[in-house]
């Protein structure tokens, strides 16, 4: 199992997972699975530019990441998986990308979002796909920063 | 006279206290400016407050940033590949912020290159460096 970290962050490639992060977990590739990014020529170079030399960044929209994603998985590389809400990662989930848990990292506040827990906001679509992740095996914790303890998200989910 | 202006791009409170410390040294610094990302601040936000201090006339301007890959320098570094008057350096020092501030050139490759060795070389452990300089 390669893909050593599934996070969704609505910020993609930042401090908190650059310096952080990738060094927890050695990671040597990044993949951005994100439709928008993927389309636009200037945030795919920009989010290039985000990583520190010597990890390759890979943009790719959710079709062609759940394809590449599988074939990572197959590897010994150990790949960070970056994307900005549940709904990428349930997709990828649902084409049969093996994912164990998703972190939850970075979910920003805005009208008709709820607070879960300090930085991680939810709409209540989010909501519900976190849940059929979880139906699904996928296990989803909260964990902001490397060093945070995981939070199940069964314990802040409000219908609990 | 500096011809550029400069803004120091970082999380927190580092960038104002880096531009203290370098007034410390080399007393009132003009036209430099301090961006800090607040914890909780929107990456949308954070480059409405650079924009500010990156200004809308047409003078040059050094952004220099904490982190690679940091948001201040994900936010600068997509101004600045979109506009050519503005130039991003990560990883900024103190000795780095020291020379950008005294220059006198233009803000041109030559003066982007010295400011990147002058930051390298700011960069020293004692015994290493020790061993250089007396060999």
């Amino acid at each position: 199992m390669s893909l050593r970290l599934v996070r969704i962050d609505d910020r993609l490639i930042h401090g908190q997972v650059v310096a952080g992060w990738l060094r927890a977990l050695g990671a040597e590739r990044i993949v951005i699975v994100d439709d928008a990014s993927a389309r636009d020529e200037f945030l795919r170079e920009v989010l290039t530019l985000a990583a520190p030399q010597g990890v390759p960044v890979e943009v790719a929209g959710v079709a062609d990441g759940a394809a590449r994603l599988i074939a990572l998985a197959g590897t010994p590389e150990s790949v960070m998986v970056l994307a900005r809400n549940p709904r990428t990662v349930l997709a990828l989930r649902v084409a049969g990308v093996p994912i164990e848990v998703v972190d939850l990292g970075g979910m920003g506040s805005g009208p008709g979002r709820r607070r879960l827990h300090k930085t991680i906001s939810v709409s209540p679509d989010e909501l519900r796909e976190l849940r059929e992740l979880e139906q699904l095996g996928t296990r989803v914790e909260i964990q902001i920063v490397a060093d945070d303890r995981p939070i199940p998200f069964g314990s802040v989910d409000p219908r609990n | 006279m500096r011809s550029f202006r400069i803004v120091v791009a970082g999380h927190g409170t580092l960038p104002a206290a880096l531009l203290a410390t370098a007034e410390l040294i080399c007393g009132e610094i003009p036209d430099l400016a301090a961006v800090g990302l607040e914890p909780t601040e929107t990456p949308d936000h954070y480059a409405e407050s650079l924009r500010a201090a990156i200004g809308r006339d047409h003078r040059r301007v050094l952004v220099l940033c904490d982190l690679l890959g940091g948001t201040p320098f994900n936010v600068a570094s997509a101004i600045a590949r979109r506009s050519p008057r503005v130039v991003c350096i990560a990883g900024v020092n103190l000795p780095m912020l020291v020379e950008a501030s005294l220059a006198t050139t233009p803000l041109d490759d030559e003066l982007i290159e010295q400011l990147l060795d002058v930051g390298r070389a700011g960069i020293a452990e004692t015994e290493r460096h020790r061993a250089r300089r007396v060999s």
